[in-house]
């Protein structure tokens, strides 16, 4: 049977049980993430078995339907044109009144916030600086978030890291960072990987991307997303914090200067356990790293392409230097 | 002799106990060496912490010459998120 993407949304307003199951590979699916559907991603050739209504969804509706004739998944329903007309459909209907009070500015208009909705975020780290940017970024319409940490929630982090409250220690960061971030705009799409970046899982991540957060809190993980970010040509939104004072800068657009051509020599600098922070600072950088990906995403100018800019939260002093 | 002002940051603030001072050095003097003085003051403080340069905030790399009145910003990376 086919459901049309209007009859799929009537079923969800109308509170209608299904399980939707995503049968793309993972090219795919980075490439064009399901919005506004909770899903399940599975193989065709191991369906899970559901005693609800099941949607099966592939890119254009195709795969789908001739499995349900070649199976004779007689019960199951194919998503007519797939996630192609579904995400069509679903930004067709979204109501940009939302964003009204951005989308009047004339730098974003409905042209600029449409191109928000269409880009592809990703963030490294959901601590202090995550937090505040995914939540931004997720408030300006961008629909499409990847958030990757491995890290629980420990109570030493609330204070800073706004996402999480009591209840959530011990819980996964990126769990409850996307039941918050889905409470803030519920359609949309927000990826976990509950894996700290390495070696082997940051082509997979970058691929796809058009901008990514360095949201991490050691040069190990800045250096590696500074080299996948140079590889696969994504522009590295760089923050980081010490005490009162933050740093950010825009890294690797089109050959800029990136993290290590900035630092060639970290030593041995200290994190927020060793030297301490004060609670606002990431809400006041990372929130600045989130403006500075929207800016970068609409080509907005100026920017921090091409330069650092240190923020001193005691005096409320900036100094920018050209790199 | 010549007069160049530090602005400091992080790191660089708390082992100096100052956010700038003006520091008097050789004429001809480099980066290097007013590095160097840097580290002197702050006594311990800055073992081990790398440092990036800026002249008149334009960053730059290797040794260069500093004059009269320019405003140098060493710049520790920082680690916190």
């Amino acid at each position: 049977m086919r459901l049309d993407p209007k009859d799929l949304d009537l079923w969800i307003k109308g509170g209608h049980s299904f399980t939707a199951i995503d049968l793309r590979q993972k090219e795919q699916r980075d490439e064009m993430p399901i919005i506004g559907i909770d899903h399940i991603v599975a193989d065709e050739r191991n369906l899970p078995i559901s005693d609800k209504d099941v949607v099966l969804i592939c890119q254009y509706g195709l795969v789908t339907e001739g499995l349900i004739i070649e199976k004779g998944l007689s019960d199951a329903y194919s998503l007519s044109g797939g996630v192609e007309s579904w995400n069509t459909f679903l930004l067709d209907k979204i109501d940009m009144s939302h964003w009204s009070r951005q989308i009047i500015l004339e730098e974003i208009g409905v042209e600029g916030q449409r191109k928000l909705m269409n880009s592809r975020v990703g963030i490294v780290g959901m601590g202090g600086l995550g937090c505040p940017a995914a939540q931004a970024l997720i408030g300006a319409g961008v629909m499409k978030l990847v958030i990757m940490d491995g890290d629980i929630v420990e109570q030493s982090n609330i204070h800073r890291q706004v996402l999480y409250g009591i209840d959530d220690i011990g819980s996964s960061k990126v769990d409850v960072a996307k039941q918050k971030l889905k409470k803030i705009y519920g359609a949309a799409s927000i990826e976990i990987i509950d894996s700290y970046l390495e070696a082997d899982n940051g082509a997979s991540f970058f691929r796809n991307l058009d901008i990514v957060i360095d949201a991490t809190d050691n040069n190990a993980s800045r250096e590696l997303i500074d080299h996948f970010s140079k590889e696969y040509n994504v522009p590295m939104i760089y923050g980081g914090l010490y005490r009162y004072e933050g740093q950010v800068s825009v890294l690797n657009v089109n050959g800029s200067c990136g993290y290590t051509d900035l630092f060639p020599d970290h030593g041995n600098s200290k994190n927020c356990s060793e030297a301490g922070v004060l609670g606002m600072l990431p809400g006041i950088i990372g929130n600045i790293q989130a403006l500075e990906a929207v800016k970068i995403i609409l080509g907005i100018r100026p920017n921090l392409i091409g330069k650092l800019m240190i923020y001193d939260g005691m005096n409320h002093k900036t100094e920018t230097i050209e790199l | 002799m010549i007069k160049v002002k530090l602005k400091c940051f992080s790191q660089v603030k708390y082992a100096l106990g100052t956010g700038e001072v003006i520091l008097e050095i050789e004429i001809g003097a480099t980066t290097t060496e007013l590095e160097e003085m840097v580290r002197d003051r702050a006594d311990g403080r800055l073992d081990g912490v790398g440092l990036s340069v800026a002249i008149n905030q334009q960053y730059v790399k290797g040794d260069v010459v500093l004059h009269d009145g320019d405003e140098v910003v060493l710049i520790p990376p920082v680690q916190g998120g």
